[in-house]
């Protein structure tokens, strides 16, 4: 009966006798999940165009952020900085595509994972070389991100909402609706989306498969700068970022491998999901430290019922 | 015809290779596991580059140890104990005279092939604990200290004197969820048990290193008295971030001696002060080993620190050359004792478990003040050379209090205890029955 309790009753009940800290887990389950929404865009903009699962999105984060803060370090100005390290990621984009990718045009898709694979190894010994394995400081006050927070005492409680939080979740819809835009509105994002149906049909219509995969790599590039300013500046700049990637996993596995509105929910609502099993049931019957595990569990259960993940394509074959 | 003469002269090169590397044995071979890359790799590259720049001086500077050259080689783990494991067999294939396994996971691995390897593993503070009972693990080391020591001084420090006073109060412990960060719980458990007070363990994974806001919402919670942190890589960084934000109190909040790490708390600068950690080791660039270093090291261009942010100065940096130092005396004394400068696994063997680095032998190798007296025996691998308490002061770490030593008699017991029960559970196992200690 007590067990019972514990899981049923007590959870709820902690929730209501302390509304200012449920809404404190509510919106750092925000924060986290609109992070991992971010990650997960990277993983979808390149799957959607060329089937491939970019395994390198979690070191395209790290490498990003540390071109930044590197550049920086260097004596760039951090608003001089930002387009630099953009034309990096086209730089790196292209040199994928070129190295990489276009000598393996055809070639089934688990070997172009396996060339991930490769890429984020490059990365990583690259990456070290040049910026070195140190934690470093993310320019947050450089690039005009406000570091203060609001207070609020609801309920008679307390609330703390950090300043660069709200940027994070403020720049990352500002991302999501911009590529939405560009997916949906322009003439390049039709093309990404006809590549991603149909590859022979986008072809023999004129769509050039090399100028396709060198856009969306470079917007993956973008999204990964985006997320490495936002995740850099929680906790410093390393190559543990990297790790934070494979919590993306289960966001594509809920959301779906294509759609973008999938990762954006997914993230978000296993975000909030983890974070409030983690506190009000972790911790007191688990011993916590569920959140590296609650969001593969909850995925597969989705998964019983919706293979497809809940926003991806029934595919139906004809055999 | 052409192919036999071929063959001929492949086989020729190939024995003046061998013949050449029989002649390259007249080396030290004391190599390091280390991790430059991965999550990990800022609190390990730090430490290893203080580790190699120490064995690059004395090869500057003396030729090496007694006349003979150290080959201080890297084998990259990723802090992963799979690949730990691969590097040690290839140390081991290599004639690696001792092997530094840089994990306690790897450690734990590795740990009974020493007796049958019958190579010295060198894990300086790191470690499976009971590897002090040097009787039980006769080819493991641990000095200058051991976790349990380290969890002991804590919490002494923190009961003002005397844990006793912990009475009441709450402890949480913040530890990577890992095999390192486990280590010192049993000792945690213990004292909670004897004194009376709450201890609350709460583990960070390795994916939430950087994503710590339910284990600060469960500080936030709990309202422990204290938070003990046992974090390595960008935990440390991610939890003084955290505690920063959720304002809680750092003069409350103490790290083991990898928490005294400098690029951890220059991201939080000012709003880190009072935040403190227990180290074995304390920074000071002036004194001569560390000015040896920057004259034939750092300024000869053969060092690979970043000196732009200060690594030379930091806590990791003089921790890892601190490692080195230990290291080298034991091979010194291995070499005094066998009478020879090329020593063999053995005799270095003998060499770390009879080291006797008191005050006056700390200055002659230039470390004074950097570090306390340590000396071990048959029966001690640890050594137990104490710690200072440090604190951050918004810009550095200061030492705060006088050389801290461990409860031996709370430590001693629980090592003979555990050792046993390792022994035990994995019979047969060998111990060192010379040992009359």
């Amino acid at each position: 009966m007590d067990f019972l309790h514990s899981i049923l009753i007590k959870p709820f009940a902690d929730m209501a006798t302390a509304p200012d800290f449920l809404l404190q887990v509510l919106w750092e389950g925000t924060v986290s999940g609109t992070l991992y929404a971010l990650i997960a865009l990277g993983f979808v903009l390149i799957f959607k165009s060329s089937r491939i699962f970019n395994f390198a999105q979690g070191i395209m984060v790290v490498f990003a952020a540390l071109t930044l803060v590197g550049l920086h370090e260097n004596g760039v100005p951090a608003l001089l900085a930002v387009p630099m390290t953009l034309a990096v990621m086209y730089v790196l984009a292209m040199s994928i595509e070129r190295v990489v990718l276009r000598p393996l045009v055809n070639q089934p898709d688990i070997i172009l994972f396996m060339a991930t694979i490769g890429i984020t190894l490059f990365l990583i010994g690259f990456g070290e070389i040049i910026f070195g394995g140190e934690n470093k400081r993310m320019i947050t006050e450089e690039l005009m991100i406000p570091t203060g927070s609001f207070e609020f005492e609801p309920f008679g409680g307390f609330l703390l909402i950090e300043q660069k939080d709200v940027t994070a979740v403020v720049g990352a819809v500002i991302l999501v609706l911009a590529l939405l835009m560009f997916l949906n509105k322009s003439k390049m994002g039709r093309a990404i989306r006809a590549l991603g149906d149909d590859h022979q049909a986008a072809l023999s219509v004129g769509i050039s498969l090399s100028t396709i995969w060198v856009l969306v790599w470079f917007i993956a590039g973008v999204v990964a700068l985006v997320t490495g300013i936002a995740w850099g500046a929680r906790a410093g700049v390393s190559f543990a970022l990297e790790v934070i990637a494979y919590k993306a996993l289960p966001v594509l596995m809920l959301g779906g491998l294509e759609s973008v509105s999938g990762a954006i929910i997914g993230g978000l609502l296993i975000g909030i999901l983890e974070k409030l099993f983690e506190i009000y049931w972790g911790q007191p019957l688990l011993g916590g430290n569920t959140e590296t595990w609650f969001a593969y569990v909850f995925a597969l259960f989705v998964l019983l019922f919706r293979p497809q993940g809940l926003f991806g394509e029934k595919i139906i074959e004809r055999v | 015809m052409k192919k036999l003469i071929a063959n001929v002269l492949l086989s020729a090169t190939i024995l003046a290779g061998l013949s050449l590397s029989a002649v390259a044995q007249d080396t030290l071979k004391l190599p390091n596991m280390s991790y430059r890359t991965g999550p990990f790799a800022a609190t390990g590259t730090p430490h290893q580059n203080g580790q190699l720049d120490y064995m690059t001086m004395l090869n500057e500077r003396d030729g090496g140890i007694n006349g003979v050259k150290i080959a201080f080689d890297e084998c990259e783990t990723g802090y992963n104990t799979e690949k730990g494991v691969e590097c040690y067999e290839r140390l081991k294939s290599e004639g690696a005279l001792v092997t530094q396994p840089w994990s306690t996971g790897i450690t734990l691995q590795v740990l009974p092939r020493t007796n049958v390897d019958e190579i010295p593993m060198f894990g300086p503070s790191y470690g499976f604990s009971a590897m002090q009972d040097g009787k039980t693990f006769k080819w493991a080391f641990n000095a200058p200290t051991s976790y349990w020591d380290g969890a002991s001084m804590i919490m002494t420090a923190l009961g003002d004197g005397d844990v006793a006073n912990l009475n009441g109060k709450k402890i949480a412990f913040l530890h990577l969820d890992h095999p390192y960060g486990k280590e010192p719980i049993p000792l945690f458990e213990k004292l909670a048990a004897e004194h009376g007070f709450t201890f609350l363990p709460i583990p960070v994974g390795l994916t939430e290193m950087q994503n710590q806001s339910a284990q600060w919402l469960q500080i936030r919670r709990e309202r422990p008295d204290y938070v003990v942190m046992w974090g390595w890589g960008a935990m440390n960084a991610g939890a003084v971030t955290e505690a920063v934000k959720t304002r809680y109190p750092m003069d409350q909040f103490v790290s083991v001696w990898w928490g005294a790490h400098n690029p951890d708390l220059k991201l939080v600068g000012a709003d880190g002060k009072g935040y403190r950690a227990l180290s074995w080791n304390f920074t000071d660039s002036e004194a001569p080993v560390m000015q040896d270093i920057k004259k034939h090291v750092v300024d000869a261009g053969k060092s690979q620190i970043d000196q732009a942010s200060g690594e030379f100065d930091s806590m990791a940096y003089q921790r890892g050359v601190l490692m080195s130092v230990i290291l080298a005396e034991a091979v010194r004394v291995a070499q005094d004792h066998a009478g020879t400068p090329n020593i063999n696994q053995e005799q270095l063997r003998w060499g770390l478990e009879n080291l006797n680095m008191d005050d006056a032998r700390l200055a002659e190798l230039g470390v004074e003040g950097m570090m306390g007296p340590l000396k071990t025996t048959c029966a001690n691998h640890t050594g137990n050379a104490g710690a200072w308490m440090v604190e951050w002061d918004g810009e550095k770490f200061e030492k705060v209090s006088e050389l801290l030593s461990a409860d031996r008699a709370l430590i001693d017991p629980l090592v003979e205890e555990e050792a046993a029960k390792y022994a035990a559970a994995n019979a047969p196992w060998p111990t060192n029955e010379e040992c009359s200690m």
